[in-house]
């Protein structure tokens, strides 16, 4: 969790931050592919952005996809309370991608996120899929309790159309860009202080990442099928999931650093 | 390019000049009015004065870019609200298919009008605040300044980057490439030749920039001076005032009184 603070003493990781918001925000405003529910949401290419930013320049990712969402808010004319969930739930889009992978046990490749071998599709996708229902059930779970649209509506939608647009789209983009930014010396273990990503005393990195994969998927379906809309229930289901979520991004850890490590020894 | 770089109209009125921290409190106070109540009767109060000033200010060319989101809110709430919301009074409407309580249909109109409500306060708010004054307020709210940093540059990078999707966009079509052929698998994959080149773009001039804001001595760790830091004069302390007061009066008539419920 630490790299999530340390981040902002570093020029590079600054300007990354402001970079990927604007990306974020420039590629989401106008591209629309389908509406989902009008004036609510749609499936949006730019959604593949958070997680493979994610990947790539790790705790900068986060804060510029949050940022970024912001940024679309404010200039879609959307901005108002809901916008506050919509930067948290974009920030968890951006922060499980990098806490995930290399860290899934036995569902990790083992491998640097190039795209070049099936295994490490299949763990791209399983992030996807885990960020896109991070991002969902907190945006849900805000704008629910706003009494805005229930969760049950809401959920669904926004996983289906991230998951989309990160899944599809993520293993090609990943495929043609990665190793250029890792050319340009811009992965973020190779712009941040060694110190600033190492373990700490409790990191749990594996059970942390496993926890983050089962806590949202889980969330959303008690979310969807048990608890009804505007419930004590779904407000106290959603403070728990979200606890959860915040417990292992603070024991959790980043695996691109040891794999790139590696790499370099062999 | 639906979107244009800035929803932001220059003017002199009392609300454009108040400090941002100023206009945070009021639209603050707009905010929490829409949300405490359930009632129409009551939510229609905040939506209608944002409204009225939304336009005063001269934001209609806003609200309608807009406008479309605004009715589609409107019009998903009073459908989906009813679902889940229990029945209640008098049926209002009864058809072979569905029918809607008195309960039902009150719900689904105030969730309805606090969600119009929300857009359009928002909307007054960026209409009457430049970016400029969108940092400055954060600065000025105790948020750090790398993020603050961060935000500025991320607004002014943004009008850039999407010019830049256009020009993209349209490139890309002049070769031929149609966005909208295919499956919606096809589709969404369509988007490839798009992004790799507004992205690779925006990523390459990182290091550079880096470089340069380091040789002019940029530090986030150092304390920092500001030109025309504004602090707060007699109309924003009263307008910080009646944003107080909506926030905490809309509170008391809720929760004391016990009015504005359905």
């Amino acid at each position: 969790m630490r790299e999530l603070f340390a981040m902002w003493r570093d020029t590079r990781m600054i300007l990354l931050v402001a970079v990927v918001a604007a990306i974020y925000a420039a590629v989401l405003l106008p591209f629309k592919l389908f509406t989902v529910i009008p004036g609510i949401t749609s499936i949006r290419p730019a959604n593949v952005f958070p997680v493979i930013f994610g990947i790539m320049f790790g705790p900068a990712a986060a804060w510029g996809a949050a940022i970024g969402n912001l940024i679309g808010d404010v200039f879609g004319g959307t901005l108002g309370p809901g916008s506050a969930f919509g930067f948290l739930g974009n920030f968890f889009f951006g922060l499980v991608g990098y806490k995930l992978w290399g860290n899934l046990g036995p569902l990790s490749s083992g491998e640097e996120p190039n795209m070049r071998s099936v295994k490490q599709v299949v763990e791209y996708v399983i992030i996807a899929v885990a960020a896109s229902a991070a991002c969902a059930v907190i945006i849900a779970w805000g704008v629910d309790l706003l009494g805005l649209v229930p969760f049950t509506v809401l959920g669904p939608t926004i996983m289906i159309n991230n998951t989309l647009a990160a899944a599809v789209l993520g293993p090609p983009l990943l495929y043609l860009t990665y190793p250029r930014i890792k050319d340009m010396g811009l992965l973020y273990p190779d712009v941040m202080r060694e110190e600033d990503l190492e373990e700490t005393s409790f990191s749990q990195p594996v059970v942390a990442a496993l926890g983050m994969l089962v806590v949202s998927p889980t969330w959303l379906v008690l979310g969807i099928y048990v608890f009804s809309p505007q419930s004590t229930m779904q407000m106290a289901l959603g403070g728990v999931g979200l606890l959860l979520l915040v417990v292992f991004v603070v024991i959790g850890n980043q695996g691109l650093p040891a794999q790139l490590k590696g790499a370099n020894i062999r | 390019m639906s979107a244009a770089s800035s929803l932001y109209v220059h003017g002199d009125s009392v609300f454009h000049r108040l400090a941002p921290r100023a206009k945070i409190a009021l639209v603050a106070g707009l905010f929490a009015v829409a949300l405490v109540f359930d009632h129409p009767a009551f939510v229609v109060v905040p939506l209608v004065v944002a409204f009225g000033t939304l336009v005063a200010l001269g934001g209609w060319s806003n609200f309608r870019r807009v406008r479309f989101i605004v009715v589609a809110v409107f019009v998903v709430g009073l459908v989906v609200w009813p679902l889940f919301t229990p029945a209640g009074g008098p049926i209002w409407l009864s058809t072979p298919v569905v029918e809607l309580t008195r309960n039902e249909f009150l719900v689904a109109l105030g969730r309805s009008m606090r969600f119009a409500s929300f857009i359009i306060t928002g909307l007054l708010f960026v209409t009457a605040t430049s970016n400029e004054e969108l940092v400055a307020g954060l600065r000025s709210l105790g948020v750090p300044f790398a993020f603050c940093f961060a935000v500025g540059t991320a607004l002014r990078l943004f009008p850039t980057l999407l010019g830049a999707t256009g020009t993209v966009r349209q490139a890309q079509e002049a070769r031929g490439h149609d966005l909208r052929s295919g499956s919606p698998l096809q589709r969404i994959r369509n988007y490839i030749p798009l992004l790799i080149p507004v992205f690779m773009t925006a990523i390459r001039n990182v290091q550079t920039q880096a470089m340069a804001l380091e040789a002019r001595g940029f530090d986030t760790q150092a304390e920092r001076t500001f030109y025309g830091r504004q602090s707060l004069a007699g109309s924003d302390w009263v307008a910080v005032g009646v944003g107080s007061l909506m926030l905490i009066g809309s509170v008391l008539v809720r929760y004391v009184l016990g009015m504005g419920t359905v």
